[in-house]
C-alpha cells in the first residue's frame, strides 16, 4: 500500500486492502499482481503530481502542478547555479576564449536574474497568504511546512555566507568591480552548491577537505531539500483563489520555458565552449550529470506547468 | 442504499458519454469490462474481479482494477455506494449506462464489418 499516495490510500486503501486479501488467499504468490500494484502505485503518485495524462480536477491540479513544479524547479536551480558557479570562477581568473562560453554565462547570468523577478513575484502573494492564515490561527497545515522552510532557509543563509569565504574567485580577476555578478553574489552560491561535486566519486580526495567543509557538503543537501519540500507542502495546503492560482500557475509557465532556455545556453557552454585559457572553462563528467538531472527537471516542470496553466484558465472561465 | 457523496465527480467537466471511455488509454478495456459487469447490478472489487474472469476469460489485477475503478468513478461512469465492511460496492450511473451502450455499439459495427469481410474472402470454418 505504501506505493501509493496518501491521499489514495485514503479513499480506497481499505477496499483495496480487502481485495488484496482475497487475492492473496486465493493465489499467495504472483508477480504480475506484485509489479501491476507497484506500477499502479507509481502511476498513482504520478497522477497526484499532475504528471500523467489523467488531469485531476482543475483546482487539484494547479495546486498538485504548483507543488511538482517548485520541486523541479528547485532540483534544476541547485544544478544550475553549480554550473553557474564554476563558470563564474574561471571568469574571475580569465575571460574566455570562444564566443560559446561568453554568450552561454550571460544568457545563463540574465535567466538567473530572470528566475529571480518571478520567483519574487511569485513567492510574494503566496508568503502574505500564509502570513495572513498564520496571523489569524487559521493555519493550522501551514506551520509545520513553513517552520521547514524557515529552518532550510536559515541553515542554507547562514552556511552559505560562512563558506562562501573559501570562494576559489577570491582574488581572481576583479570582474565583480565590472558591475556584470557582484562577487559576493558568485561566493554566496558556489557555497550553496558545493555538494554537486565529482569529489563524492574520490574519497580520499575529500577527506583532505576541512572537516566542517565536508559536513557543509553533506548538511547543505539536506537543508535543500527541507526548504523545497516546505514550499511544496505550503503550496498543496494553502487555500488559494482561482484568480490567484491562475497567476501562479502563469509564472511557473514563464519559469519553465527560463528553465529550458538556461539550459539550451548550460548545453551551448558544454557543447561548443571547449577548456578555455589555463582549462578554467573545462566541462567534466559532473558537468554533463548535472546537465542531464536540469534536462530531466526542466521537462517536468514545462510539462507541469503546461497542465497547471491550463487548468488555472480553466477555473476562471468555469 | 444510500449514496455517497459525488461532489467531485459532478464538479469536473465530464466529456460526452460517447467520448467518456475515448479518454481511457490503456484503461479503456478495463474500463469496458468494468462497465459490462456493472450493467448487471451493483459489484464490489473482487465480484468485479471473478465475474470479469468468468464472461470475458480475463483476471484484472488489483492495481489496473482500481486505476480504472478510480477513472470511471471520476468521470461519474460509475458510483461508489456505501460500505458496509471494508468492501465497497460501485454502480453503474445513467451516464456510464449510455458510455457503455455507445462504445459496444460502435464495437458491434467494427466486429460486424470484420466478421462480414471475412466470411466474404476466406474460407473459414
Amino acid at each position: 500500500m505504501r506505493w501509493y499516495p496518501k491521499t489514495w490510500r485514503a479513499r480506497y486503501g481499505d477496499e483495496f486492502s480487502e481485495l488484496l486479501t482475497a487475492e492473496l488467499s486465493e493465489r499467495p504468490r504472483s508477480w504480475r499482481r506484485a509489479a501491476d500494484v507497484a506500477w499502479s502505485g507509481v502511476f498513482a503518485r504520478l497522477t497526484s503530481a499532475g504528471l500523467t495524462a489523467h488531469s485531476l480536477e482543475p483546482h487539484d491540479q494547479v495546486r498538485a502542478g504548483l507543488a511538482t513544479l517548485a520541486g523541479a524547479l528547485a532540483v534544476f536551480l541547485v544544478f544550475g547555479t553549480a554550473l553557474w558557479s564554476q563558470l563564474t570562477i574561471g571568469w574571475q581568473w580569465a575571460e574566455p576564449n570562444t564566443i560559446g562560453t561568453s554568450a552561454a554565462m550571460v544568457a545563463m547570468s540574465a535567466v538567473l536574474l530572470l528566475f529571480v523577478v518571478l520567483a519574487t513575484l511569485a513567492l510574494a502573494p503566496l508568503g502574505w497568504s500564509v502570513v495572513r492564515r498564520l496571523g489569524r490561527r487559521h493555519g493550522g497545515g501551514l506551520v509545520r511546512p513553513s517552520l521547514l522552510l524557515g529552518a532550510g532557509l536559515v541553515l542554507l543563509v547562514v552556511g552559505a555566507r560562512h563558506f562562501g569565504n573559501g570562494w576559489p574567485g577570491t582574488g581572481g580577476h576583479h570582474w565583480a568591480h565590472q558591475g556584470l555578478v557582484p562577487g559576493g553574489v558568485a561566493a554566496f552560491l558556489w557555497a550553496l552548491t558545493l555538494s554537486i561535486s565529482s569529489y563524492w566519486a574520490h574519497p580520499g580526495a575529500l577527506l583532505s577537505f576541512p572537516p566542517a567543509e565536508v559536513g557543509w557538503m553533506i548538511v547543505s543537501p539536506l537543508a535543500i531539500v527541507c526548504a523545497a519540500v516546505g514550499v511544496t507542502k505550503i503550496v498543496r495546503r494553502l487555500d488559494m483563489s482561482p484568480r490567484l492560482q491562475r497567476y501562479e500557475a502563469r509564472l511557473g509557465n514563464a519559469a519553465a520555458a527560463a528553465a529550458a532556455a538556461y539550459l539550451v545556453a548550460s548545453s551551448v557552454w558544454i557543447v561548443d565552449g571547449g577548456p578555455g585559457p589555463r582549462n578554467l572553462f573545462h566541462a567534466g563528467a559532473i558537468d554533463t550529470v548535472g546537465l542531464a538531472v536540469m534536462a530531466a527537471a526542466a521537462a517536468v516542470a514545462l510539462r507541469t506547468a503546461h497542465r497547471a496553466c491550463h487548468a488555472g484558465t480553466a477555473l476562471i472561465t468555469s | 442504499m444510500a449514496r455517497t457523496s459525488s461532489s467531485k465527480a459532478n464538479a469536473r467537466q465530464a466529456p460526452t458519454p460517447s467520448a467518456a471511455l475515448g479518454t481511457f488509454g490503456r484503461y479503456a478495456g478495463p474500463a469496458t469490462l468494468i462497465l459490462s459487469s456493472l450493467a448487471e447490478g451493483e459489484k464490489h472489487g473482487y465480484a468485479l474481479t471473478k465475474d470479469i474472469e468468468a464472461f470475458a476469460g480475463v483476471r484484472l489485477a488489483p492495481g489496473t482494477l482500481y486505476e480504472a475503478l478510480s477513472r470511471l468513478e471520476g468521470q461519474g461512469l460509475i458510483e461508489a455506494l456505501e460500505s458496509h465492511d471494508r468492501r465497497r460496492p460501485y454502480r453503474l450511473t445513467s451516464v456510464g449506462a449510455t458510455a457503455l451502450k455507445e462504445h459496444l455499439a460502435a464495437q458491434r459495427r467494427v466486429a460486424d464489418v470484420g466478421l462480414r469481410r471475412l466470411s466474404g474472402t476466406w474460407d473459414l470454418a
